[in-house]
């Protein structure tokens, strides 16, 4: 006879989102184990975040030093944006004591996947304090009738 | 040098120097916005602390922090006659901060210290709108509740805390010891100087510990573009911890 204890809905959710946590986890170590900073092309990742709503996504990234006027966000394709900012003054390792790398940076560059369909034509950019804000209307807004 | 207290095995406090008794044990651990490493770090430098004792654990990354050439570990406490600190240069594994945590307490237990205060964030998510940032307050007892009340500080009601301060708080009700959480306004994934400064200055208030934050919000965006790469580690741990935990409205069980 079998002994195997029957597994309710709610236990398969839970492993299904057990999973799906721990893929997004090697997913993210996959694309954060890198440096921040690209020394070749003398470019800097800025921190960024995306926050989806039901109307738009709202993808900031925090700019220190950006020049506003420098500061361009471009559509690569339907889902990824390419940011890109000048800074106010050159950076160097060694000016946080670092001598053991060469370089200086004085460009923030990053391209950044966005989650969801959105139009990026009628994307809306505002620089607030050093943080950019990108609003991109969402395209698709479904709308399942009740019957 | 003396050799510390051996609180556990896989968690040591390594003393070098003799530690004062009845002292303020402030807490600076990352956390939203670095608020708590980056007033640490403030604090250290204007108020000239200086190294006193330091943390060993197996449950650290296999890391080191080098220094003028020199290595240290990665949580260390700062001090002098009145104040210590405890500050961490690196992102706490989120499995080993219990452990950690509550070391340290247990260590300033016996060192007699007057109260325990963890300096963190509170994140909101229209930050950039907000320029005078509120500190909000949270503490072990009803007494220390009421004289931080009496002290000006708004007091965080009802939410849940998650991160280190969670534990300090939740194991120095336990065992007795006065705790008290601030927690400023800041941005969730962005180092914060500016609510580091608020922090400072509200701890003032309360303590009586006056540090200058004119440098600290002069230097804010050289600060930023520092903490970076320690706020992407933090982001993973808050992940692991369930941060966002503290957006939840609890269920009310008085």
């Amino acid at each position: 006879m079998s002994t195997r204890k029957k597994r309710s809905i709610f236990d398969i959710i839970d492993e299904y989102f057990e999973g799906l946590d721990e893929w997004a986890e090697r997913f993210r170590e996959a694309m954060i184990e890198r440096p921040s900073w690209n020394q070749r092309a003398s470019t800097i990742e800025p921190l960024r975040d995306i926050l989806v709503t039901p109307d738009e996504v709202i993808v900031t990234a925090d700019l220190p030093y950006a020049e506003e006027s420098s500061v361009q966000v471009k559509p690569l394709n339907e889902d990824t944006i390419e940011i890109n900012a000048k800074m106010t003054r050159k950076v160097r390792f060694a000016d946080f004591g670092i001598t053991q790398h060469a370089g200086e940076f004085q460009t923030f560059h990053c391209q950044t996947r966005i989650p969801v369909p959105v139009d990026t034509k009628k994307m809306e950019i505002h620089l607030k304090r050093g943080i950019l804000e990108i609003h991109l209307p969402r395209k698709h807004r479904y709308r399942i009738p009740i019957e | 040098m003396f050799e510390g207290l051996k609180l556990s095995e896989e968690v040591k406090i390594i003393e070098k120097q003799k530690i004062p008794s009845g002292a303020t044990m402030l807490f600076g651990f990352p956390d939203v916005g670095l608020v708590g490493v980056i007033a640490a770090s403030h604090m250290i430098s204007e108020l000239n602390l200086t190294e006193v004792a330091y943390l060993d654990s197996e449950l650290l990354p296999p890391l080191i922090v080098l220094h003028e050439g020199l290595p240290h570990s990665p949580i260390r406490i700062f001090g002098n006659h009145s104040v210590l600190l405890a500050v961490s240069e690196t992102a706490v594994p989120a499995d080993a901060i219990q452990h950690i945590m509550r070391t340290l307490v247990d260590w300033g237990k016996n060192k007699n210290v007057k109260v325990m205060i963890s300096m963190s964030g509170i994140p909101v998510q229209n930050r950039q709108d907000i320029h005078e940032l509120k500190v909000f307050g949270a503490a072990s007892n009803s007494s220390v509740l009421k004289t931080i009340q009496d002290k000006g500080m708004e007091i965080l009601k009802e939410g849940y805390m998650v991160g280190p301060q969670a534990i300090i708080m939740h194991y120095c009700a336990r065992i007795g010891v006065p705790a008290i959480t601030m927690l400023a306004q800041c941005f969730y994934n962005y180092p914060d100087p500016e609510a580091a400064a608020a922090t400072v200055k509200e701890l003032a208030k309360i303590t009586g510990i006056k540090v200058d934050v004119s440098a600290l919000l002069e230097k804010g965006e050289e600060i930023r573009l520092r903490a970076r790469d320690v706020m992407k580690r933090t982001q993973r741990e808050l992940a692991k911890m369930k941060k966002t935990q503290e957006y939840d409205i609890p269920v009310y069980i008085s």
